[in-house]
């Protein structure tokens, strides 16, 4: 609380910070367009509407923007909560969301290595957690499988397009043992193009800001409560279907439709739209941003829909495809990128 | 036009031809056909032949057979699952039928027998069809059995015109029901064959094989208006009862 | 070694935390085919935005690739209805992802058991990475459906050797009700005899199956392998002793599989012994329902006729 003035000060300079920024993003589309269109989907050919364009029209909430305008209001939404991110994600879960990140992590079991006769059974993973800036998803990660899995060969890196979510996330980092620290790294990027990005901070490894993400190199790929800020999904799938490695994991933790159950779809909608925007005034003062949130949840494609945005971008999926939490509230969906033929 | 009159001296009054044209001839009628697959010597099979498992028609489309639909076969399902009950109903509405209508009338018999026949060799093709195609048979069995029987003799306690009018309603449901089956499966096979598909001789053989049970039902429909149905007081009271039943009841069989 | 076991002690926790997530979801499989309704029912509600669907959610090319997975989907929710013989629906339980590994998983089961282990390990031979069966969303229990739908599945060509290479479909007519017994023994026991691969994993397995989450598709597929069996065995009645005989089937079958997790006859005779009894019993006892329940109709006919020769008119 003592910091978020300080912080609120500090929002106008980030601000035209990031504009610049996303003008140089975007200009740089130009260049990296060609070599992302070729070996990223099965079908040989990516569907237009998987190339970010930043003049398409696309949702800022209910609002019609373009994307690289929905990039740049994303930004600031995230930059103006970053501090009270988590109380954010209280509200619209009453506090279920760690329950679910705990579940999402459990279900993924990272580092798990079955038991085989060979000397060392335990394999290498390199976990990219997208949109993990404040680090949720990726200190569970770093948990299970160094802790629970005794596979200290696992190595998560957190990559946000918001600095100032990175920094905190960076901040909280700190807590950690030393072991996890050293396998942690962070990185500033744009999910829907891992070839330009930025390290935070001296703690990258194997990264220069040149490389990016390279093809085929990342085992698991999550995104927990993030993919619906992004101006273009298809072409963010179309990037996570590109770094992963053939049998690698998409993992996506997202708010969903609670629609199949439609008295507590009612009450929920309810209190979403009319309460959540009134606490995020009160609580935080900052009622826009909380609208969005609001806003973005109800856009976010319903589980089948998204479902079968996974298995267009070339991913197989198992059983119906996604895992509903809390009657659909928020939904897990996972997608493998299958071998090559 | 519709059906082809097998017994001659038994052709209904123009009144319930009448009748008959408009519960079944449908917008699209598909079905003017029927008369020339259908075969006017074909008397009730008891057990259709089943197809040789490796059948294949000799139709030059290169395209194969379509696999059914998730949808097409919850159709197919429910479909056979309510025939066998209303052919199980109905053979029981006659059984109840018999004994009272015929210590009052004897002339009767024949014709009764020549219904229940008719009725209980369906019941038979339904049976067949059920347990080769792998469908779950209707779970109120039982108490279609005792409703089915109960309306038998009720009406026939009522006398020969009630228990004829209780036929005339049963087979103008059932008649019109089996005409939306049929209209449905010649629906999926145009579509197969729009699409360039091959149809199997399973379902040429089903269709068939309704058409021919559509007839001797309509045919049972003619004997109850001959026999006096319409002279059942109150004959609409009667017939509005029992059909909006067998509505009722179609409509559970075909889910449970 | 004692690491696996404290994963396995937690994962079951897990379970049952999330289990009446699960068991909802189960309740209520939401048809592939109303995808889009949601979609607009969300734009109806937001602000009138021309946009609409179109530029934010681009809409999802129909692949062969997806409509075939999604067809699939389909089929696996209706696997009890209309069998056609002409035009057969693909039957895949799993997709050819879930089954390379699957499969490969399956022949870890002596030595891992059902188990995340045996998963990763089948991944690993199948050439995929220790995350990747991570996608099965029934994790160690797929390995266990996996189990019980392949060896329902290879029951028919097993059972047609068995009884001289009579083709299965639709079986004899005509046999009798004492040949149809014997035939369901039979097949029950080659059913049973498909379990001695992993019948020391097999209370495990069970375990697995009793959590809450996973009750609804192992009773689901107890009761489609006791209709395969008695369609196997050419059994055709289709009145309510359609629904009793499965019922009792069932029955016998979990007690027999249970009991053979414990057997250490040689062969498992005393598993067959013990089926035998059951059978018999059953029999028996339906026996004598069947014999009252046509004294009863005999009896109420007799009377009827009785009153009826004395004039009574009914």
């Amino acid at each position: 609380m003592v910091a978020r003035p300080a912080l609120r000060r500090a929002i106008p300079s980030s601000r035209t910070l990031l504009h610049a920024e996303s003008r140089i993003l975007r200009s740089s589309f130009s260049t990296t367009l060609q070599s992302q269109q070729k070996p990223n989907n099965n079908n040989n050919s990516v569907p237009e509407y998987a190339i970010p364009d930043p003049a398409r029209p696309t949702h800022f909430g209910f609002e019609t923007v373009t994307e690289a305008e929905k990039r740049e209001r994303v930004a600031g939404v995230f930059t103006s909560v970053a501090e009270s991110y988590d109380r954010m994600n209280d509200l619209m879960s009453f506090g279920w969301h760690r329950v679910w990140k705990d579940h999402f992590v459990a279900s993924l079991n990272p580092g798990f290595s079955p038991l085989t006769s060979s000397s060392d059974p335990r394999a290498p993973q390199h976990i990219l957690d997208i949109a993990g800036g404040t680090g949720d998803i990726a200190f569970r990660m770093l948990h299970t499988a160094h802790i629970l899995n005794g596979n200290p060969d696992v190595r998560v890196t957190i990559s946000d397009i918001n600095p100032a979510m990175l920094s905190v996330g960076k901040q909280r980092s700190a807590s950690l043992p030393a072991s996890q620290q050293a396998a942690l790294s962070f990185l500033e990027a744009n999910a829907e193009d891992l070839t330009q990005t930025k390290p935070l901070g001296a703690n990258q490894v194997g990264y220069s800001p040149t490389t990016g993400v390279p093809d085929e190199s990342v085992d698991l790929y999550t995104v927990a409560f993030g993919i619906r800020n992004f101006s273009n999904i298809p072409a963010a799938l179309r990037e996570a279907y590109r770094v992963l490695k053939p049998g690698g994991v998409f993992a996506c933790l997202e708010f969903s439709k609670a629609d199949k159950h439609p008295l507590f779809n009612t009450i929920y909608k309810q209190w979403s739209f009319s309460a959540i925007p009134l606490i995020g005034q009160l609580v935080a003062g900052d009622r826009d941003s909380y609208q969005y949130l609001v806003e973005s949840i109800e856009r976010f494609p319903s589980q089948e829909d998204f479902r079968d945005m996974i298995v267009d971008a070339g991913f197989v999926v198992g059983g119906q495809g996604y895992e509903d939490l809390t009657g659909g509230v928020a939904a897990i969906h996972k997608g493998m990128k299958p071998r090559r033929k | 036009m519709l059906r082809p009159a097998t017994r001659p001296a038994l052709v209904a009054t123009r009144q319930v031809r009448q009748c008959a044209a408009r519960f079944f001839s449908s917008p699209v009628s598909p079905d003017t056909s029927s008369s020339h697959v259908h075969s006017p010597s074909t008397t009730p099979e008891t057990n259709p032949a089943p197809p040789p498992p490796n059948s294949r028609s000799s139709t030059s489309s290169s395209k194969g057979k379509k696999p059914l639909t998730a949808e097409q076969r919850a159709f197919l399902s429910s479909a056979l699952r309510v025939n066998q009950a209303g052919e199980l109903a109905a053979t029981l509405i006659y059984t109840g039928q018999t004994p009272p209508l015929v210590t009052r009338d004897p002339s009767l018999r024949p014709l009764m027998k020549h219904m229940y026949d008719q009725e209980a060799a369906h019941l038979r093709t339904f049976n067949d069809l059920i347990y080769r195609h792998r469908v779950r048979p209707t779970a109120l069995y039982p108490l279609w059995s005792v409703m089915a029987t109960g309306l038998g003799w009720g009406t026939a306690m009522l006398g020969k015109e009630a228990a004829m009018a209780c036929t005339e309603a049963v087979e103008t449901e059932i008649g019109g029901h089996y005409n939306a089956q049929i209209r449905k499966l010649l629906e999926m096979v145009s579509e197969w064959e729009a699409e360039g598909y091959e149809v199997g001789a399973e379902f040429r053989h089903l269709i068939n094989t309704l058409r021919r049970i559509r007839d001797e039902e309509l045919e049972h429909l003619d004997h109850a208006v001959e026999h006096d149905a319409q002279k059942a007081e109150p004959h609409w009271l009667l017939t509005g009862v029992i059909r909006a039943g067998c509505r009722g009841a179609i409509w559970v069989s075909e889910r449970v | 070694m004692m690491r696996p076991s404290s994963i396995s002690l937690r994962r079951p926790a897990r379970q049952i935390l999330f289990s009446s997530v699960s068991t909802i979801r189960a309740a209520a499989p939401v048809p592939t085919t109303a995808t889009h309704r949601s979609l607009s029912t969300s734009t109806s509600t937001g602000s009138g935005c021309p946009c609409a669907n179109g530029s934010r959610r681009p809409q999802v090319k129909q692949t062969q690739e997806l409509q075939q997975q999604q067809q699939q989907r389909q089929q696996r929710q209706h696997r009890n209805a209309y069998h056609s013989y002409d035009h057969p629906s693909s039957s895949a339980a799993f997709t050819p992802v879930e089954e390379s590994i699957l499969s490969a998983a399956y022949q870890h089961v002596p030595s891992h058991g059902f188990t995340p282990s045996a998963l990763a390990a089948g991944a690993r031979d199948a050439g995929y990475l220790d995350i990747s069966p991570t996608i099965l969303p029934e994790g160690a229990f797929a390995l266990i459906r996996y189990h019980l739908v392949k060896q329902r599945e290879e029951l028919a060509p097993r059972v047609s050797e068995l009884f001289g290479g009579e083709g299965h479909v639709g079986a004899r007519p005509g046999l009798s009700e004492w040949e149809i017994r014997g035939r369901v023994e039979a097949v029950t026991w080659e059913r049973l005899s498909a379990n001695a691969q992993v019948i020391g994993r097999w209370q495990e397995a069970l375990a697995i199956m009793a959590q809450p989450s996973y009750v609804p598709p192992s009773l689901k597929e107890l009761a489609l392998l006791s209709d395969e069996i008695l369609f196997l065995a050419g059994d055709s009645s289709v009145d309510p002793s359609w629904y009793t005989k499965r019922a009792s089937l069932s029955t016998i079958y979990a007690a027999a599989e249970l009991f053979m997790t414990n057997d250490h006859s040689p062969e498992f005779m005393d598993t067959r012994a013990f089926l035998n009894r059951r059978l018999r019993e059953v029999n028996e006892v339906g026996g004598v329902f069947r014999n009252l329940r046509e004294w009863v109709g005999f009896t109420a006919t007799a009377g009827v006729n009785v009153l009826r020769s004395k004039g009574v008119r009914i």
